[in-house]
């Protein structure tokens, strides 16, 4: 049924109470977690407002959101696994370069990293959360 | 599983998943180029050729390892690692521990490293090395 709740704060029967602003700013608009070494292609674990999941290198991946965000301003968080060898870090740009920084309304280009010298490198374990 | 896939900018292949929130025919209309196909992914290079994504490349329905690409991709890689082992090598010089195997026999393997991935012939060999 659909319907609008107006109200300033949002309380459970305990009496335990939050602002609505935690509510509508901090939840993430869209997340997605997949596995990037799974062999021919990435295999989401789960998702949401996220419709696919674009691998466009090793290690390099364009996320597309079911929905558009309201802007270009929403922070992305990221976390991942190590590879095979080494510890990983998430940069948010299309190239472990950095060069094709991608962050638009209707997707983000990431790219999972080896830490110890910066290559680009798949792991099992990528996740993308979205904030705005 | 079925993908859609696409020559990228880099001439290599892109894969496209889809979550499951819409169909993959609106996954393929909103989120890929024209031209994109949808394929089963076990269509796509299997084993020690996945390892080689960057080596891929599309003609008509049919992914394939350019050979030589992915030679060159594992020399890369294989220098890469050489490079941080020497690092690590030259750091415990300076702090005078010894390097196991000495440097001469160290220096011997990368030759012969790099001559394996010259004479290879197939993407497992590449991955043995």
């Amino acid at each position: 049924m659909a319907g609008v709740i107006v109200a300033d704060t949002l309380q459970d029967g305990a009496g335990n109470s939050t602002a609505m602003d935690n509510a509508i700013y901090g939840s993430a608009k869209a997340w997605v977690n997949w596995n990037g070494a799974s062999g021919a292609s990435p295999t989401i674990y789960a998702a949401y407002n996220v419709s696919s999941v674009t691998r466009t290198g090793t290690g390099a991946y364009t996320l597309a959101f079911t929905n558009a965000l309201v802007d270009a301003n929403y922070a992305p968080v990221s976390g991942c696994n190590t590879d095979a060898n080494n510890g990983g870090v998430v940069k948010l740009s299309g190239s472990p370069s950095g060069a094709l920084y991608g962050k638009s309304t209707t997707a983000l280009s990431i790219v999972a990293c080896n830490s110890n010298n910066g290559s680009a490198s798949d792991t099992n374990q990528l996740s993308i959360a979205i904030f705005r | 599983m079925q993908v859609i896939i696409h020559t990228n900018s880099n001439g290599g292949v892109s894969v496209t998943v889809p979550t499951g929130e819409i169909s993959i025919q609106a996954v393929k209309e909103k989120d890929t180029p024209e031209g994109s196909i949808i394929v089963d992914d076990s269509t796509l290079p299997q084993g020690s050729d996945a390892q080689f994504f960057d080596a891929w490349e599309l003609s008509g329905s049919t992914v394939s390892v350019n050979f030589e690409k992915a030679k060159a991709i594992k020399l890369a890689q294989f220098n890469s690692k050489a490079v941080e082992e020497a690092q690590k090598r030259q750091l415990n010089t300076l702090a005078g521990l010894e390097n196991t195997p000495d440097n001469a026999t160290w220096s011997a393997s990368l030759t012969a490293g790099r001559a394996s991935i010259a004479s290879a012939t197939t993407t497992a060999e590449l991955v043995a090395i």
